[in-house]
């Protein structure tokens, strides 16, 4: 349930970066598979933190960003089917660093700009 | 409408206040430990083992995060004299703000080690950057073999994993053989200790993981300074 301390994280965020008398229409996030949110949760988190307020009714956008990792034996990209077998296609060690997957990241905000 | 083009990872604050941690951990010369299982995987009783042992050949202090009641920390301050308690108020993880606060009333110029034993969950404390030096993740034997398989993060992101409650594999149906495959399957090279907190067992072998890993950051932070 971590969804509603990103989605509060990401309310501060959008306040401190829309500019002052513009109309939030949209955010976008890119959501790591690591993480473990619920787009579901996020989604109702979002709605429930901005309503009433001069966000509601702001689209929350979420990509989901898969995980990729690098074999740290000979250094193989791959990007695994299934997050609980990271064993490296080329030489079969599973000592993986994780390159992608993990994070929050505020990618783009659409707005009305104010009259 | 228009298209404002950012960047900015969500947890930008948590993650500043995590910095602000590990500096003044490091300025104090303390390490530190976050402590990250399941709600009822032996974390505490772990600890109360871990501060019986330890009392009088290291400084500790602990910060012990809960939702609500200060049931842990008032378990804990029977063995050492610095211990806090955060309640999260409803909240599944700590965060790295809340142990700044809580690392506010500890006398870190004082302590060779920080315990951080995190709210019990497997899965939303991992993302928390808290300002430790190691992620120390804890399976226990009644949870099921399946747990690593379910939980890859704190796998990937853990210096030492425990598998608690060993003991109890004979009444339990727990299947090591899948266990260590599924650990294995995600990672190779993280440590894994099995011990049980409560006969005993292994329960040395964590503490001189414990032991190293205190001279090592030691080591790591005299050799930044010379």
């Amino acid at each position: 349930m971590h969804e509603i301390s990103i989605m509060q994280a990401l309310l501060e965020q959008v306040r401190a970066l829309k500019p002052d008398g513009a109309l939030l229409r949209e955010v976008h996030l890119e959501v790591g598979e690591l993480e473990h949110l619920d787009g579901e949760v996020m989604q109702t988190g979002w709605t429930v933190l901005t309503s009433g307020s001069e966000l509601a009714g702001a689209v929350l956008s979420i990509t989901r960003v898969p995980v990729r990792v690098r074999c740290r034996v000979c250094g193989q990209e791959y990007e695994p089917e299934d997050v609980a077998v990271l064993l490296c296609p080329n030489c079969e060690a599973v000592q993986p660093e994780v390159l992608e997957g993990t994070g929050v990241l505020l990618r783009r905000m659409a707005i009305d700009e104010p009259d | 409408m228009t298209d404002i083009p950012v960047v900015e990872n969500v947890l930008k604050h948590n993650d500043e206040f995590a910095q602000l941690n590990r500096d003044a951990l490091r300025a104090a010369g303390v390490s530190c430990v976050n402590l990250i299982g399941s709600p009822g995987c032996g974390k505490t009783l772990l600890l109360e083992k871990t501060l019986r042992s330890l009392r009088g050949e290291f400084r500790v202090g602990v910060l012990t995060g809960d939702i609500a009641t200060t049931r842990d920390a008032e378990r804990l301050a029977a063995y050492c004299e610095h211990v806090g308690q955060i309640n999260t108020g409803g909240g599944c993880h700590l965060d790295a703000n809340q142990v700044r606060q809580g690392m506010k009333a500890l006398p870190l110029a004082d302590l060779d080690l920080l315990i951080v034993e995190n709210v019990g969950n497997l899965i939303c404390p991992v993302g928390f950057d808290l300002g430790q030096d190691a992620k120390v993740g804890m399976f226990s034997v009644p949870e099921g073999a399946d747990k690593p398989a379910k939980h890859p993060r704190i796998v990937l992101e853990a210096g030492l994993l425990l598998l608690n409650k060993i003991d109890l594999m004979p009444y339990v149906p727990f299947d090591f053989d899948v266990f260590l495959h599924d650990l294995r399957s995600i990672r190779a090279d993280v440590e894994l200790m099995q011990l049980s907190a409560a006969s005993g067992d292994g329960v040395d072998d964590w503490m001189d993981w414990l032991r190293r890993f205190v001279a090592m950051k030691k080591e790591a932070r005299a050799a930044c300074t010379t």
